[in-house]
């Protein structure tokens, strides 16, 4: 790295801004999956529905009271409507009784 | 995906976000912005776009299941300490110039190439030229949950090399980025759009914007300043970094702003993109939208509309393979494909009498293709195995006028729902007979025009 030239002298600001987010706490977790409804929320993309299937079996091996709510019942979360869809979860979340969230796929 | 998932926490449910290996990185980054650092999530190995039915499978029953149990039921680790940050009026460093770039890319603040120190004289300049407070907040940006201030603007600006008159430009520029039709928090996206900035109005040539020869080129104070200020923006206050939320495959450099041949559009008598976008004639106003590339109509030949208008078309339906998933799949009628004429070709046309309307009506009769290709696309993008638009329009998902009038696969059927969907802007070298076509990012990037209050 060559030596830095010190011409001039600049009191610089910073570029940034606040940011507006407080730190929110996580909701509580389960102690045990069985007798728990866990939805499964989609953006269609990257074959979620396969992923969504193999995880319904392997979580029903496991949990043999678990249910779950289709993605199909939440529509697309990246879709035009993706900011109403996304706002309308917690209300349609709680309406199906959901105890837990998949949400699908960062990829 | 994450912004789904901490609403879902929010709310008091648990959740447990799916992300691919390689994006990681973004999900550390994002969840921050969403005031949850330790928000959770479960990994896919590799990525599900290249795995047979049966690795998906495994990797998802060996890592992922695992995972998400732990997510939904374990003990969570802390997430990454958010550390304190300056406050919005403060000097961060004081020394040369060389010092002051150095410290600035030592910290992701700029973008490699050198800035201009954002000094408070500098930044008092530019507030100078708007009417609004520095405290103003234009909105809050996602990923990175920040205020988009009157004062980051400024700071922004003068490191782009902008001048302070450029200020009013650079305020609308935000407010349409806040603006929730244009989905900025999807500008780390996979597909790596590029926004591209349309000045109309007087103030093209008040503040010297190119707006002929070589428009899209870097070369001219307001035009490059401009478009590196954007970039500049979402890099300091959106929050979009490579390896972090900006998540673009390959990406591009930001492009200049470009701006109207408003003497030509007159002179033929058609409205500028200004009035498309809701405006008045004569408005000063900026149009942003996110293109995922472009591509060049050189030298066309015809003296009719009928004998040039097939080369935009053609160039348009060539810009929409995969984009069409925002006509109908990931979108439903979001997609916004914008062509530039250069001006000899619009007044060719014009001399015919054919309005810019005209334009837009031959362009949705024309740039077209087969419905069996077009299922075909949607098929292949979307991993879904079957695609009927026969289907889609019973369910009423979209116009079966449009898109179902009839069951034969051999149908040309339209890229865009309406044509008043195409963009059409007159710009480029006054006297050469060309055109450049951009393929759209849809509601990924819709395209939204603000009023430029000088």
């Amino acid at each position: 790295m060559s030596e830095l030239s010190n011409e001039g002298n600049f009191a610089a600001l910073w570029p940034r801004s606040p940011r507006q987010s407080v730190t929110k706490q996580l909701a509580p977790r389960h102690a045990t999956l069985n007798g728990k409804v866990v939805a499964q929320v989609w953006d269609y993309l990257f074959r979620g529905d396969e992923m969504f299937e193999t995880l319904e079996e392997g979580l029903r091996e496991r949990f043999p009271d678990i249910r779950f709510v289709h993605w199909r019942e939440f529509g697309n979360i990246h879709g035009s409507d993706e900011r109403q869809v996304i706002a309308m979860l917690p209300e349609r979340l709680k309406s199906a009784g959901v105890d837990a969230v998949i949400t699908a796929v960062a990829a | 995906m994450l912004r789904a998932s901490a609403v879902c926490e929010a709310a008091g449910i648990a959740s447990s976000s799916l992300v691919a290996a390689g994006f990681i990185g973004q999900a550390k980054a994002t969840r921050v912005g969403l005031g949850m650092p330790n928000l959770p999530w479960a990994t896919l190995p590799g990525h599900p776009g290249v795995q047979t039915r049966e690795q998906l499978r495994a990797n998802v029953i060996e890592t992922t299941l695992p995972e998400v149990i732990d997510n939904l039921t374990g003990v969570l680790a802390d997430g990454a300490i958010v550390e304190g940050e300056p406050a919005m009026r403060d000097v961060v460093f004081t020394g040369g110039f060389d010092e002051v770039n150095q410290y600035f890319l030592d910290r992701e603040w700029s973008d490699g190439l050198p800035i201009v120190p954002p000094t408070r004289e500098r930044v008092e300049a530019f507030l100078r030229h708007t009417r609004r407070g520095a405290d103003d907040v234009l909105g809050v940006l996602l990923p990175d949950n920040r205020a988009a201030t009157v004062w980051s603007i400024a700071v922004n600006g003068v490191m782009a090399g902008c001048r302070p008159e450029y200020m009013p430009v650079l305020v609308a520029l935000v407010e349409a980025m806040a603006d929730p039709r244009y989905g900025v928090e999807h500008s780390g996206n996979t597909p790596g759009g590029e926004t591209l900035i349309i000045l109309n109005g007087p103030i093209i040539k008040e503040l010297g914007f190119n707006y002929t020869q070589g428009v899209m080129r870097d070369g001219f104070q307001p035009n490059t300043s401009v478009g590196r200020f954007w970039r500049l923006y979402l890099r300091n206050v959106t929050g979009f970094l490579l390896h972090k939320n900006d998540k673009a495959t390959y990406g591009n450099t930001w492009r200049v702003a470009i701006a109207e041949n408003e003497d030509v559009v007159k002179a033929i008598g058609w409205q500028p993109n200004s009035v498309d976008m809701g405006f008045e004639p004569g408005d000063n106003t900026v149009t942003i939208a996110r293109y995922t590339g472009g591509g060049m109509a050189s030298s066309m030949s015809g003296s009719t509309p009928e004998e040039l208008l097939p080369y935009l078309a053609d160039g348009l339906v060539r810009q929409t393979f995969w984009q069409i998933v925002f006509t109908m799949g990931v979108g439903y009628g979001t997609l916004r494909p914008l062509a530039l004429i250069s001006p000899i070709i619009a007044e060719t046309i014009a001399a015919a009498g054919w309005s810019k309307s005209d334009v837009k009506q031959f362009l949705f009769e024309n740039a077209r293709m087969p419905a069996w290709q077009f299922e075909r696309l949607l098929r292949d993008w979307l991993c879904k195995p079957i695609w009927n638009l026969t289907e889609e329009a019973e369910r009423g998902n979209i116009p079966r006028e449009v898109f179902a009038a009839s069951d034969d696969p051999d149908r040309m059927i339209p890229i865009v729902w309406a044509p008043e969907h195409f963009m059409l802007v007159v710009t480029g070298d006054p006297l050469r007979t060309s055109g450049y076509m951009f393929g759209h990012n849809g509601q990924l990037g819709f395209p939204v025009a603000k009023k430029i209050d000088s």
